[in-house]
C-alpha cells in the first residue's frame, strides 16, 4: 500500500530515489535542490539506503562522477539548481552522447547576476538540446511520479538517455504537500533493475568517450536524433504502465485541462500551473471559456500533440518562466517552440507571450486574468499585436 | 486531429558509417591514426623498473589506455602519443615506481617538437 504522506518537492525526489534503489549518489549543495541531497545522505547514514554517497567538489565534478558510475553499471542520481547547473554544462553532452541513462534532479534557481535565490525555468532550459529528457512536475507527488518514470524511460534499451527532472525551486521544492510514497512492490513492477551494457569488467574490458574521427560524429548524431524519434512510444507506454500500477491519470506529454470546448488557453510549464488552474475556473464561473495546456515533458517537444490540444483555440498565451534574450519574440522560450508546433495547421490559433513569474515571483491570479484578457482581445481580433508583454513593466 | 501535419522523417545510418553505441569500444583497443591527444603534455610518467611490481594499476587507472604489460619483456610499456601527461598513474601507482618528469627535459619532449603530434 502507498504511504500517504506530507512532503516537499525535495523530500519527494529523495524518496523516489530511494525507492528507485540509486547505487550511486553524488552531491554537491546549491539552493534551493540542497535538501535533495540532505535527505539522502541521511538515509544512507541510517542505513536506509544501500548507495556510494560522494560528495563532488563541484557541479562539473558531480556529473562527471556520475557519469563513471552510470558507466561502469550503477543506477546513478545527482542534481543541482541555477548556476549549479551551467558550472556542469561541460557534461551534459558527453552523458547523453555515451547513452548513460542517469539522472539528475534540478531545483530551478535564477541565474546569475547577482545571485538570486528565486525560481526560474532558464538554468535547465539552457542544456535542453544537448540530448537529455527533461520535463517539469507541478506537484511534490508529479516529482516523485516524474523520478520513477524518468529512470524508467531513461534506462529502456530503446531509449538509454540521462533525465532532468525539475521541478520549481521553492513553490515546489520547499512547499509540503500531501505524497502517496509507493509500495516498493509496486516500485519493483514498475521499474526493472538497471542493466547497462557495459558493466565494469576485468574480463570484458571497454574504453568509454573515446576520441572519433570528424566523420563518426555525424553517424553519432544521427543515432543520437533516432533515438529522439522512438522516444515518444517509449514514454507513452511508461505512462500507461504507470497509471496502471499507481492509480495516476497522467497524459504523457501535455495536461490538458478544460481544453475541449476552450476559444482561448494558456500554454504553460511547473508550478504556476496550479494558479493557472484556478484562474481557469474562475475565468469559466463567469462565461469566459478558458482551458490550460500544461508541459510535462519539454524534450522530447510533443510537437502533434500540442498541435492536436490546441489547434481549435483563439488564442493562446503563453506563461514563459524563462528568458530568451533578443530570441525570435524577445521573451522566454516557449513560445518559440509552440509557435512553430502550429504552423502547419490550416487554422492557427493567435499566439503571444508573457514573461511572468522571473526571478521567483509569484505569478498571481490578477496576472493570469490580465493575460486572458489581452488574448481575449487578440481572438476578437484575429491577430496578435505584440510577441510579449512584460508583465510589471509595460508602459501604463 | 482531422489534419495531417509533418512528420519527422527517417533517421537510418548505413551499417559502413555506424559508429558503436554511445562510441563504447572494446578495450584494450589498436590505437588509431588520426588525433594523437599527448601534445598537450607538460609532464610524463617515468617508469622505475626495479620498483614496478606489474601490478596494472597504472594500466587500470589510466583514461586513455596508456599503459600495457608487453609480456616477452615482462615491461610495463608507456604510449607516448596518446598520454595527456594527467598525471592518475603516478597518484595511483603503490610502489611509487612512477614519477613526473617535465617533457623539456627530454630529446623528444612534445614543447621541443617542430611539428607536434
Amino acid at each position: 500500500m502507498a504511504d500517504k504522506r506530507y512532503l516537499t518537492g525535495c523530500s519527494a525526489a529523495a524518496q523516489a530515489a530511494k525507492l528507485a534503489e540509486v547505487e550511486v549518489v553524488c552531491s554537491y549543495p546549491i539552493r534551493p535542490y540542497t535538501a535533495i541531497m540532505m535527505e539522502l545522505a541521511k538515509m544512507v547514514a541510517n542505513g536506509e539506503l544501500d548507495a556510494e554517497f560522494v560528495h563532488g567538489e563541484g557541479e562539473h565534478a558531480q556529473l562527471s562522477v556520475v557519469l563513471g558510475a552510470s558507466a561502469a553499471g550503477a543506477r546513478a542520481y545527482t542534481g543541482s539548481a541555477g548556476v549549479g547547473v551551467t558550472y556542469a554544462m561541460e557534461l551534459y553532452s558527453p552523458i547523453a552522447g555515451g547513452r548513460y541513462p542517469l539522472q539528475m534532479a534540478i531545483a530551478d534557481r535564477t541565474l546569475d547576476p547577482p545571485g538570486d535565490f528565486g525560481s526560474e525555468h532558464t538554468d535547465a532550459l539552457s542544456f535542453r538540446d544537448q540530448g537529455w529528457i527533461m520535463g517539469w512536475a507541478c506537484s511534490p507527488q508529479e516529482v516523485f511520479d516524474n523520478t520513477l518514470m524518468g529512470f524508467r524511460i531513461g534506462e529502456d534499451p530503446r531509449v538509454m538517455l540521462p533525465q532532468a527532472i525539475c521541478q520549481d525551486g521553492y513553490f515546489i521544492s520547499h512547499i509540503p504537500d500531501t505524497v502517496l510514497v509507493a509500495d516498493p512492490a509496486q516500485v519493483k513492477e514498475f521499474l526493472p533493475p538497471y542493466k547497462a551494457p557495459h558493466p565494469l569488467s576485468m574480463e570484458c574490458p571497454v574504453s568509454h568517450g573515446p576520441q572519433i574521427r570528424p566523420d563518426q560524429g555525424a553517424p553519432m548524431d544521427a543515432q543520437r536524433a533516432a533515438t529522439f524519434l522512438g522516444l515518444p512510444q517509449v514514454i507513452k507506454e511508461a505512462t500507461a504502465d504507470f497509471n496502471r500500477i499507481f492509480g495516476r491519470n497522467y497524459d504523457p506529454f501535455l495536461e490538458k485541462y478544460k481544453l475541449e470546448d476552450a476559444e482561448i488557453a494558456f500554454f504553460i510549464q511547473g508550478a504556476h500551473a496550479n494558479t493557472c488552474r484556478q484562474t481557469v475556473d474562475k475565468l469559466r464561473q463567469s462565461g469566459v471559456k478558458a482551458g490550460m495546456a500544461r508541459l510535462r515533458w519539454v524534450r522530447p517537444w510533443p510537437t502533434h500533440e500540442i498541435a492536436e490540444a490546441l489547434g481549435h483555440v483563439k488564442a493562446i498565451a503563453s506563461v514563459e518562466t524563462s528568458t530568451s534574450y533578443g530570441g525570435a519574440m524577445r521573451g522566454g522560450n516557449l513560445i518559440h517552440e509552440l509557435r512553430a508546433s502550429l504552423y502547419d495547421l490550416d487554422q492557427r490559433p493567435v499566439v503571444t507571450s508573457f514573461m511572468a513569474g522571473l526571478g521567483g515571483e509569484t505569478i498571481w491570479p490578477e496576472d493570469f486574468e490580465y493575460m486572458a484578457k489581452v488574448i481575449t482581445q487578440m481572438a476578437k481580433d484575429k491577430k496578435a499585436d505584440q510577441y510579449v508583454r512584460w508583465i510589471g513593466f509595460e508602459e501604463e | 486531429m482531422s489534419e495531417k501535419l509533418p512528420g519527422y522523417g527517417t533517421i537510418t545510418v548505413p551499417l559502413d558509417r555506424s559508429v558503436p553505441f554511445g562510441a563504447v569500444t572494446p578495450a584494450p583497443v589498436l590505437q588509431q591514426e588520426l588525433f594523437f591527444t599527448s601534445n598537450w603534455r607538460i609532464v610524463r610518467p617515468v617508469i622505475d623498473d626495479e620498483k614496478c611490481t606489474r601490478c596494472m594499476t597504472c594500466y587500470i587507472a589510466c583514461p586513455d589506455s596508456c599503459w600495457a604489460y608487453n609480456e616477452e619483456e615482462d615491461q610495463m610499456v608507456w604510449n607516448a602519443e596518446f598520454c595527456k601527461g594527467c598525471q592518475i598513474c603516478i597518484h595511483q601507482c603503490p610502489t611509487e615506481a612512477l614519477t613526473p618528469q617535465a617533457e623539456l627535459d627530454f630529446e623528444d619532449g612534445v614543447v621541443r617538437l617542430d611539428r607536434p603530434f
